[in-house]
């Protein structure tokens, strides 16, 4: 429940911050690429590095990630279809092994079929959802958001303490 | 406006999330290290790997672990092995590459085969992945084999079980009865359809008006022609017709013989349920050790299969099961590169051990394996383990440095109690005490050649009460009961998924020539009682049909002898009238 109370207060924190479209749409496809991809890997530390040292809103960022996971695990079939075929492309085996045998790259755990394929589909999926989802905010900003900025219910939300929380990180 | 990229101020508190990450690998490393082991090597093996302790320290390149136990994958309260200590040498900058290169183990205080509380079989249970899959097939493999059951007369001989049904004799003399008849049939038409009366009474009037008939009586003399060629027409369809029958009695009395035939399986069979005991020493031999022999098979196949799936050869890249999560676990590809390090490898172990540990006098061995690896081609060499000590010789190389990987493994043991077995079908206990095992086993490419061998001197048999009364198993214990040595010899070859199994021992030729000597005459009165039941349940289906059989044949052979002589004697008259009346003249 209180996961839930979170979720909506990031969602309408995020929707009516001071950030502008980009930032929200920034946050919301490095918070999809933390939730499509296996949390526990060396990419998603550097997703998470840059959700808080870019200018990007960090509440889109958990709402996306948080909208994304249950996504996540209904696609891993997909995902592990796209990796096996990259993986075991004839033509990118040079690459693969190149990768496989240089320091570092292989903690990223590329050379798991759903890892590798969750990371690029993140990433093929990063551009679409990024001009969706900017699209999207501003039809909001211009429609209802005035409307919801007032009422009673936007207002007991940003009252509660994890709002403040939240403040901490907006842009 | 113009927006800042970074957001300098979240530097601090990400820093602290790093530095509290930090904190918590310091605190947690070895404990996520032992579990990620534990799990790992169960995985691996297919049995339940458990580790009380596993310290880290990658400054200067050491583990150690502590109290490191391994189950049995085979059996269900048994480890198959347990360690002290270990303590692994490695090389940290290859941890960069998620490459484990270990470059000398030294384990102390193992032990082998200590009993446990649970069951540690993992891949038995479970039955997934690499392991579970290999010990599936091993069993597989193991049960092919036709193993011949020593069954003894536990009681009186008896075939009241014999159901007539189950005789093959009795439909097939039903069935020849029933062709006998519709060939007696077929033969009577086929015998009508010729017609001969006709032809025979127009040739018998042509050689009345022939016998008062001049020479000059060129109708006559035509009419008598004419008679003679159907007479050699209908000799002609006669001829046919008695082909047809001799095949058809041909056909008849191959089924008499078959019915013979069956009778001889029949008695087989019935001979099969009096329960007699085998009487030729090999299948005594396979029958009472082939069990037990063929589980020091199956077990080293277990793992030498295991290592040719993690320690293939070549260099194409390889994919495994991902790791187990909440998420898909996907498969790992791992993509080996000549002249790079394997993603695996333990250069040296040391292994100190010891045999009969609460003795007063334990057994110190010392063991060496070198060249483990995951990628046998990129280190170039074959796994090698040797082991000795007093009694003890053991070594095995897996060599998958080339294509067609060759494992070979042999050991000799003196000096250790076996264990005591139950003889299959027979009511003893075997004992064999303190003795030798020895063990050879090579799998080259997919061709196989074993041998196991135990032997002896103070063997102890017991016998099961519950057949006291049993007389061929008194005979056996008899037999047995004095022979002290034992000396049984397994021998498995040919090509893997199908190799021969021969098992001798020197109990086989003393059980096979007591059990002649004793049983001969009761089997071969056994073997009359059986011949005697069946008779009386085939005779007098059998019987019947073959007086039917002889009968048809008989008459229809008759039938056509006759016909052909009427002809025969009819032409010969009607040629004789001819030549009397043209004297030798041939008219155009």
């Amino acid at each position: 429940m209180f996961a839930l109370i979170k979720l909506i207060q990031s969602l309408f924190g995020a929707l009516h911050s001071e950030g502008t479209e980009g930032q929200l749409a920034a946050g919301i496809v490095l918070g999809s690429c933390l939730g499509l991809t296996p949390l526990l890997n060396l990419h998603n530390a550097v997703i998470f590095a840059a959700l808080v040292l870019l200018n990007v809103s960090f509440a889109a960022g958990m709402l996306g990630w948080a909208l994304f996971v249950p996504i996540g695990f209904l696609l891993d079939p997909l995902f592990d279809w796209i990796g096996h075929q990259l993986l075991l492309a004839e033509s990118l085996r040079g690459l693969w092994t190149s990768l496989y045998n240089t320091p570092i790259v292989p903690l990223t755990n590329f050379n798991n079929t759903v890892v590798l394929g969750s990371v690029v589909f993140a990433l093929l999926f990063a551009v679409p959802l990024f001009l969706l989802t900017r699209w999207a905010v501003v039809r909001y900003r211009v429609t209802v958001g005035e409307r919801v900025r007032q009422s009673k219910f936007y207002r007991a939300l940003t009252a509660s303490k994890a709002y403040n929380v939240y403040k901490m990180f907006r842009p | 406006m113009k927006v800042k990229i970074f957001r300098w101020r979240a530097i601090g508190p990400l820093l602290v999330l790093f530095v509290i990450a930090g904190i918590l690998w310091w605190l947690f490393a070895d404990t996520i290290a032992r579990r990620e082991s534990q799990k790992v090597g169960t995985q691996i093996l297919g049995a339940q790997v458990e580790i009380q302790r596993l310290h880290l320290d990658l400054r200067h390149g050491k583990v150690l672990i502590s109290g490191l136990t391994i189950a049995s994958p085979h059996e269900a309260f048994k480890n198959l092995l347990q360690a002290d200590e270990l303590v692994a040498d490695i090389d940290v900058v290859p941890l960069t590459e998620e490459k484990l290169i270990i470059n000398r183990i030294a384990a102390n205080g193992l032990r082998f085969g200590t009993p446990r509380a649970t069951d540690g079989r993992a891949a038995a249970t479970s039955g997934d992945g690499i392991a579970g899959r290999v010990l599936a097939e091993t069993r597989d493999w193991a049960s092919q084999f036709q193993i011949p059951v020593l069954q003894l007369a536990t009681g009186k001989v008896s075939i009241d079980s014999l159901d007539p049904r189950r005789l093959s004799t009795i439909p097939a003399a039903t069935a020849l009865g029933a062709r006998a008849d519709s060939s007696r049939r077929a033969w009577r038409a086929a015998f009508d359809s010729l017609r001969l009366a006709p032809t025979l009474d127009s040739a018998s009037a042509a050689l009345e008006t022939l016998r008062h008939a001049r020479a000059t009586d060129l109708a006559a003399l035509n009419a008598a022609r004419q008679a003679i060629d159907r007479l050699k027409r209908a000799r002609d369809r006669v001829t046919a017709l008695d082909r047809g029958v001799r095949t058809g009695v041909a056909e008849l009395q191959a089924g008499l013989a078959g019915l013979d035939s069956l009778r001889r399986r029949d008695y087989a069979f019935a001979r099969s349920l009096l329960k007699l005991p085998s009487l030729d020493a090999p299948e005594i031999g396979a029958a009472l050790f082939a069990p037990a022999a063929l589980k020091p098979f199956e077990r080293v196949l277990y793992y030498v299969q295991l290592a040719r799936r993690y320690m293939p050869p070549g260099l194409l890249p390889r994919a495994t099961t991902g790791p187990s999560r909440v998420r898909r676990a996907g498969e790992d590809v791992r993509f080996p590169k000549e002249r790079a390090l394997p993603a695996f490898l333990v250069r040296t172990a040391e292994l100190s051990f010891l045999l009969h540990p609460t003795s007063e006098q334990p057994q110190r061995y010392a063991g060496r394996l070198t060249g483990l690896t995951s990628d046998p081609a990129l280190y170039g060499r074959p796994t090698a383990f040797q082991a000795s000590g007093p009694q003890l010789a053991a070594g095995a190389t897996l060599n998958h440095v080339r294509a067609i990987p060759v494992d070979t493994a042999g050991a000799s043991v003196g000096g250790i109690t076996l264990p005591a077995f139950d003889v299959p079908g027979v009511p003893l206990t075997l004992d064999p005490g303190a003795g030798t095992s020895q063990l050879g086993f090579t799998l080259n490419g997919d061709t196989i050649r074993a041998r196991f061998a135990i032997r002896s001197t103070n063997v102890r048999w017991t016998r099961d009460s519950g057949f006291t009364n049993s007389t061929i198993g008194g005979l056996i214990w008899q037999a047995v009961s004095g022979i002290s040595n034992l000396d049984v010899e397994a021998r498995l070859s040919g090509a893997l998924h199908h190799p021969d199994l021969a098992v001798r021992s020197n109990l086989d030729q003393a059980i096979a020539s007591r059990l002649r000597a004793v049983l001969g005459e009761q089997v071969a009165a056994a073997e009359r009682q059986v011949h005697d039941r069946v008779d009386a349940l085939v005779d007098p289906k059998v019987g019947p049909v073959r007086v039917r059989v002889n009968e048809v044949q008989a008459q229809a052979q008759a039938q056509v002898a006759q016909q052909r002589t009427r002809i025969d004697e009819l032409q010969k008259n009607l040629e004789q009238r001819l030549r009397q009346l043209l004297g030798g003249v041939r008219l155009p």
